[in-house]
């Protein structure tokens, strides 16, 4: 065979790739759509899909533009954008550090982005998009704080990881103080901050977490090629061009920014960020780049994750309750593997 | 062929932190050449291939890759002429190995650019040349440590540099794939001109496939030159601490290192 032809078989395997990671990126968009459907026709009663089409256009609809329009609109947009943030920040934490174990929720950042919010919202009762701002400063600190606290001659993952929930465990502590002082002591809210909630949303609220998924989710994807090399090794993706610092502060910027302005809204709902790329790296395979993947699986666990607490279940839990169950057995099958043999993505 | 390119270290130093490993090191990599860096565990060397590409600052000193520090040029640039395995590459669980040569690529394009025909050609020659172009739907995984090896090497080669430092590029392998290997990148030095440096432990292997043999003490360069005047009784004694006997090699000429320890001697 002569290099000639057979950089056409190279280039067919090529396209073979390409193909597969768009017939996966479809499968997962028709997946959140279907989702997003059902969150609008289900609930305590059933919309007809015409009925939900009407409010959707600006009709209004006795019975349905209230439920519809105010309650399950509003809830399915969050946890749509949430999910899709947290999704594709804690995947790029977890590629750039390469490790599994290395989510933002599980080394403290959403911890971070959670206390400051509900420093902000119970005690100082302020909202919008001050609090949304004061989280992404709070998460980059924790991310920094942890970095620093575990950098000696290069920061090793193990350590890192040791440290972040370390730091995690302090900030949940804080979080659970300052529920128990607050005047206005409410399961609910309390609740939100802890596990992450999307009950009672409005609307506006949903409008920062768009800026953020669109202007940070950008940023990150405009690094994919660099970030699918660093999971070569830092001195392999250097070697082929890769600015590996600035790699780093970008999409350490970018995750962070992404996952604080969510955590502002609903709370760090747990273990999405921790969950969704490894799901995404399952049915993917080692086929492109999981961003994308990793953000759909996030917004199908975060929508899926609120239908079964609100309406499968004998009672009604948040989502935070719902992805927390399903994370907990993977983190410890994680930290199991990690004993055993360090794990990577 | 007279390649045009030239690598040069100047009174380089460098390390980690405050410990300083290279320490003011004077290098000229023959270019056109294969160049084997030989030195105990610690003493420096791939300090000394990460520093050459710029993977680590200098403190002290410069290289300089056709007249230009690599520490100033723009890294993309770099790397389209200037290419590096290092010693323990991590490959993504599950990759094939088409995807994982046609990374090599990464240099050549920007944020914007699309694949185009030469990549692929690219990518199918460093296939072809290593060998392993019937793996190339595999994982690379499941592959045997020589097969991994190739593997990487065509990485390398896709990036199409002009020059290639390889850390260890034999280590875990088998004598055959060892030769394998060193096989490859003599036939990649003569047919294409790239100039090679790699670090090498076995002595006996650096010598014969080097035209230029460093070895390394101390962060220093020890000696430098034809494998005949650098690999001596005196020089490994010094920078392995060991006694040896220095023979010709009855199958290449060169030198061939029989090192004495304490047992199992006779006749001396
Ligand atoms: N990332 C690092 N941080 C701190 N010290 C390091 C680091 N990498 C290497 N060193 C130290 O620098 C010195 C030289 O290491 P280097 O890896 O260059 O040696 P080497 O000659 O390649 O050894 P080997 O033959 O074992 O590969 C060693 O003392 C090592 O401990
Ligand atoms: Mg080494």
């Amino acid at each position: 065979m002569t290099t000639i032809s057979f950089a056409y078989t190279v280039a067919a395997g090529r396209l073979a790739r390409v193909r597969q990671w768009r017939r996966v990126v479809v499968a997962l968009m028709l997946l959140v759509l279907a989702g997003f459907a059902l969150t609008l026709m289900l609930g305590q009663s059933f919309t007809p899909p015409d009925e939900v089409l009407r409010v959707l256009a600006g009709k209004d609809v006795p019975g349905a533009s209230f439920t519809v329009g105010q309650l399950r609109l509003p809830r399915a947009v969050m946890a749509v954008l949430v999910g899709m943030c947290f999704g594709m920040g804690g995947v790029a934490f977890q590629i750039m550090l390469r490790n599994p174990l290395a989510s933002p929720d599980i080394i403290g950042v959403s911890s971070g982005a959670s206390a400051a919010a509900v420093f902000c919202v119970v005690v100082l009762s302020m909202d919008g998009a001050a609090v949304a701002g004061i989280s992404v400063v709070a998460g980059l600190a924790v991310a920094l704080i942890v970095y620093g606290l575990s950098f000696r001659n290069g920061v090793a993952g193990t350590r890192l990881i040791l440290v972040g929930i370390g730091v995690a465990a302090m900030i949940d502590s804080f979080i659970a103080f300052v529920l128990s002082r607050a005047p206005s002591w409410d399961l609910q809210e309390a609740l939100r901050w802890i596990t992450g909630s999307v009950n009672g949303v409005k609307l506006d609220q949903a409008l920062p977490v768009l800026v953020a998924l669109a202007v940070f989710g950008g940023l990150l994807l405009s690094r994919t090629r660099d970030l699918e090399a660093l999971r070569m090794g830092d001195d392999t993706a250097a070697a082929l061009g890769v600015r590996v610092g600035t790699t780093r502060i970008v999409v350490m910027l970018a995750s962070v920014g992404m996952i604080a302005v969510a955590t502002a809204a609903t709370g760090p709902v747990m273990f999405v960020a921790f969950l969704s790329g490894p799901i995404a790296a399952r049915i993917l395979g080692p086929k492109g780049s999981l961003l994308i993947p990793s953000a759909l699986v996030g917004a199908v666990l975060v929508l899926g994750g609120d239908y079964i607490g609100q309406f499968v279940l004998p009672h009604r839990y948040p989502v935070g309750v719902v992805t927390g169950a399903l994370g907990a057995p993977y983190l410890l099958y994680l930290i199991i593997r990690v004993n055993r043999a360090g794990g990577s993505l | 062929m007279t390649p045009s390119h030239s690598l040069v270290a100047e009174n380089l130093s460098a390390g980690y932190g405050d410990s300083v490993i290279l320490n003011g090191l004077d290098l000229e990599v023959p270019p056109g050449k294969i160049t084997a860096i030989v030195g105990a565990n610690g003493c420096g060397k791939s300090t000394l291939l990460r520093t050459m590409s710029r993977l680590l600052p200098a403190t002290q000193g410069r290289v300089l890759l056709n007249g230009k520090s690599v520490h100033r040029s723009p890294t993309r640039e770099l790397a389209r002429k200037l290419g590096l395995l290092p010693q323990s590459p991590i490959a993504p669980e599950g990759i094939t190995v088409a995807d994982l040569v046609s990374r090599g690529r990464h240099p050549h394009h920007g944020l914007m650019s699309r694949w185009t025909r030469h990549d692929d050609e690219a990518v199918a020659q460093a296939l072809e040349v290593t060998k392993t172009a019937d793996l190339s739907e595999r994982a690379v995984d499941e592959l045997s440590g020589g097969q991994r090896q190739r593997v990487w090497i065509a990485m390398a080669l896709a990036q199409e540099t002009e020059l290639l430092l390889l850390d260890e590029p034999t280590t875990f392998l088998d004598v055959s794939h060892q030769i394998e290997v060193l096989d490859l990148l003599t036939d990649l030095n003569h047919s294409r001109g790239i100039t090679i440096v790699m670090v090498l432990h076995d002595l006996n292997l650096a010598a014969r496939y080097a035209d230029c043999l460093v070895a390394m003490a101390n962060g220093r360069l020890h000696a430098y030159g034809n494998p005949e005047d650098v690999m001596t009784e005196a020089n490994v004694e010094t920078v392995f601490g060991l006694r040896s006997r220095v023979i010709p090699d009855p199958v290449s000429g060169k030198p061939l290192v029989l090192p004495i320890g304490r047992h199992r001697l006779s006749g001396l």
